[in-house]
């Protein structure tokens, strides 16, 4: 699986090449356009030394082939290998505005909860917030900052690339002859996800029937009681001791037979993620939900 | 007593309503939630739990969640308003809650080290306990003047050791960044997950701390004219005072560290039971036991059936109003 997403874009690389050199005559620079903050901002020429604070957008730089042009990360940019060994300059809530700015970027790419843009702007950097949240905004953010570097071709084949993985494992999980209910617990409090969160999405798209209905919301907390009410045959995000532990929770039909399963820690690091691992963040996904099917 | 009053009988009549309250909000608490139950299934869940039938269907959700849930909103409604009462009384000061001396701050920093360092959710409680027990020592040690702990010294000093371990526990939020919902919603008070194991927990030292408080009542009354005149009348006032810190530090430390913070149960109880029942410790503190269990299990219906969702949220949000409402309302009469 790993072999196949690697080899894919290599081998479309030439094509794209020639695709992206076709349209850099036409070079799409100056840039003007509204970010996710709701500003106008303008890109002057194609950025060359970027800085990116949030780990999705550094892996989709990566993914459309502008992993050279990064010159700094946020502290939890981990993927691509190539990104650990560039300069940190911190997280959302403890950035270090003067190192950003001492790293002389031409574009800073931001989530839109930090409250970085004021003081870099200020600097004469230009900032852009770009900050995908719902399971179509993966797709349509690939594209933006695929135009934003004039990567633009490399960033359709990378959507065009995923969305044949998705339906890989969509064909799969879509004829699944029984979806259980499941319950997937993001936080003890206990929080779960509903059905038009990016989780709750992938969640149905492994095959899994979602026990918070839309109208709880996208991130509910939830009451515990709710849940042995719904009685879920899957739950997911916690161990099985931990639940057996929970007054009620014993008669639950998860936890009577024992499918109550803990998200491994990578996958659980890629489902934060919404990036271009999207794909192997469903496999892994429906592989929790229908194993039988992923012999 | 130089508090004049009520008639007695007055007194009765009002307790026994309050009783009444409490045994309605119970029943009505146990029966509505995600699952709906009529009063008279619930009684009838009750009663198969107490003649020993086997639970199925909803008896489950009524013995093993919501009763559980909601005895433990009795019992820490309860607490917190005797030890606000009882703070109230010992510093002769109005804006007391069980809190002052850094209990919450405390249990919030034991909870907030076990969160982020990812220790096993049970032993959060027992870490919480023992860094709010941890946290009162230490005010009572900045306090201490020789064998004195005055009131003015006291107060300070739990306001000091708060604000710096509130400030420890912000700093390893941000560190923790991934966990921080998970505290947050601790330092908003939660009952969810209380079971019956954690109502045993708690139980003995609310028992215990409560109990010692009220039999203070009759010290408390004579402290309120004056340290001097207290002493004279043969009340050992250093003494009192540190056993009431004591026995209130435990009650809260206790009930804090299971259900994490709750504001303004302690602080609001006793003002509305002096409104309505005069001063007197002996009658205030047990009254005040009564209306903060009654308030705290309401309180939680509310954070469990609407968006709300968390009971410290719902105390502080709708304690606050209504407690300015009855000021004023006092002040017009």
């Amino acid at each position: 699986m790993h072999k196949r997403l690697s080899l894919i874009p290599l081998a479309l690389l030439p094509l794209a090449l020639a695709l992206g050199a076709g349209t850099a005559g036409a070079a799409p620079y100056p840039l003007t356009l509204t970010d996710d903050l709701g500003r106008r901002v303008t890109v002057r020429a194609e950025p060359k030394r970027i800085v990116s604070l949030l780990p999705s957008t550094t892996e989709t730089l990566c993914a459309v082939g502008a992993c050279d042009r990064l010159v700094g990360v946020d502290t939890f940019s981990d993927f691509p290998q190539a990104v650990t060994r560039l300069p940190k300059v911190g997280g959302l809530y403890d950035p270090d505005i003067e190192k950003i700015v001492a790293l002389r970027p031409d574009l800073v790419l931001v989530s839109k909860y930090g409250k970085l843009e004021g003081p870099l702007t200020q600097a004469g950097v230009t900032v852009l917030a770009v900050n995908p949240e719902t399971y179509d905004e993966v797709f349509s953010k690939t594209l933006l900052l695929g135009r934003i570097v004039n990567r633009e071709a490399q960033a359709k084949t990378l959507v065009l690339n995923m969305k044949k993985d998705i339906a890989r494992v969509e064909i799969l999980t879509k004829n699944a002859v029984r979806k259980p209910l499941t319950y997937v617990e993001v936080d003890p409090a206990p929080y779960s996800v509903g059905p038009n969160s990016f989780m709750g999405v992938l969640l149905s798209k492994a095959g899994a029937r979602n026990i918070i209905p839309a109208s709880l919301g996208d991130f509910p907390k939830v009451d515990p009681e709710f849940v042995v009410k719904a009685n879920p045959a899957l739950m997911l995000g916690l161990d099985l001791k931990t639940a057996r532990s929970r007054p009620g929770w014993n008669s639950i039909q998860a936890v009577k037979t024992g499918r109550v399963l803990d998200i491994p820690r990578d996958l659980n690091l890629i489902l934060g993620r919404p990036g271009p691992r999207l794909p192997q963040a469903l496999r892994g996904l429906a592989r929790l939900v229908h194993p039988e099917l992923f012999r | 007593m130089a508090l004049p009053a009520a008639p007695r009988s007055r007194h009765l009549g009002r307790t026994a309503a309050l009783v009444a309250l409490l045994l309605a909000v119970i029943v009505l608490a146990v029966g509505l939630g995600s699952v709906r139950l009529a009063p008279g299934e619930v009684l009838g869940a009750l009663w198969r739990g107490l003649s020993g039938a086997e639970l199925a269907g909803n008896d489950v959700i009524v013995w093993q969640i919501r009763l559980p849930r909601v005895v433990m909103g009795v019992v820490v409604g309860a607490c917190l308003a005797v030890c606000g009462g009882a703070f109230q009384g010992v510093f002769r000061n109005p804006l007391a809650d069980p809190y002052l001396l850094g209990v919450a701050s405390g249990a919030g920093l034991g909870a907030t080290v076990g969160i982020v360092a990812g220790w096993p959710r049970g032993s959060i409680p027992l870490a919480a306990l023992a860094a709010a027990l941890a946290a009162v020592t230490v005010t009572l040690a900045l306090a201490r003047e020789g064998r004195r702990f005055p009131p003015t010294r006291l107060i300070l000093a739990g306001v000091v050791v708060g604000s710096v371990l509130s400030a420890f526990t912000t700093f390893l939020i941000l560190r923790g960044e991934d966990r921080a919902r998970q505290v947050l919603a601790y330092t908003l008070g939660d009952l969810g997950f209380s079971g019956w194991r954690d109502v045993a927990t708690v139980l003995p030292y609310a028992v215990l701390g409560c109990g010692v408080l009220i039999g203070l009542g009759r010290a408390l009354d004579t402290l309120q004219l004056g340290d001097l005149t207290a002493r004279s009348l043969g009340v050992p006032v250093e003494r009192l005072r540190l056993l009431v810190v004591i026995a209130a530090s435990l009650a809260t430390a206790a009930a804090v560290a299971y259900v994490g913070i709750i504001g303004f149960v302690g602080l609001i109880v006793p003002h509305v039971v002096r409104l309505a029942w005069g001063a007197n410790h002996r009658v205030l503190l047990p009254v005040s036991a009564l209306l903060g269990g009654a308030l705290l299990v309401l309180a939680d219906l509310l954070a469990r059936t609407t968006p709300l969702s968390q009971v410290g949220v719902v105390t502080t949000l709708l304690g606050g109003p209504f407690f300015l409402w009855l000021l004023r309302r006092g002040r017009d009469e």
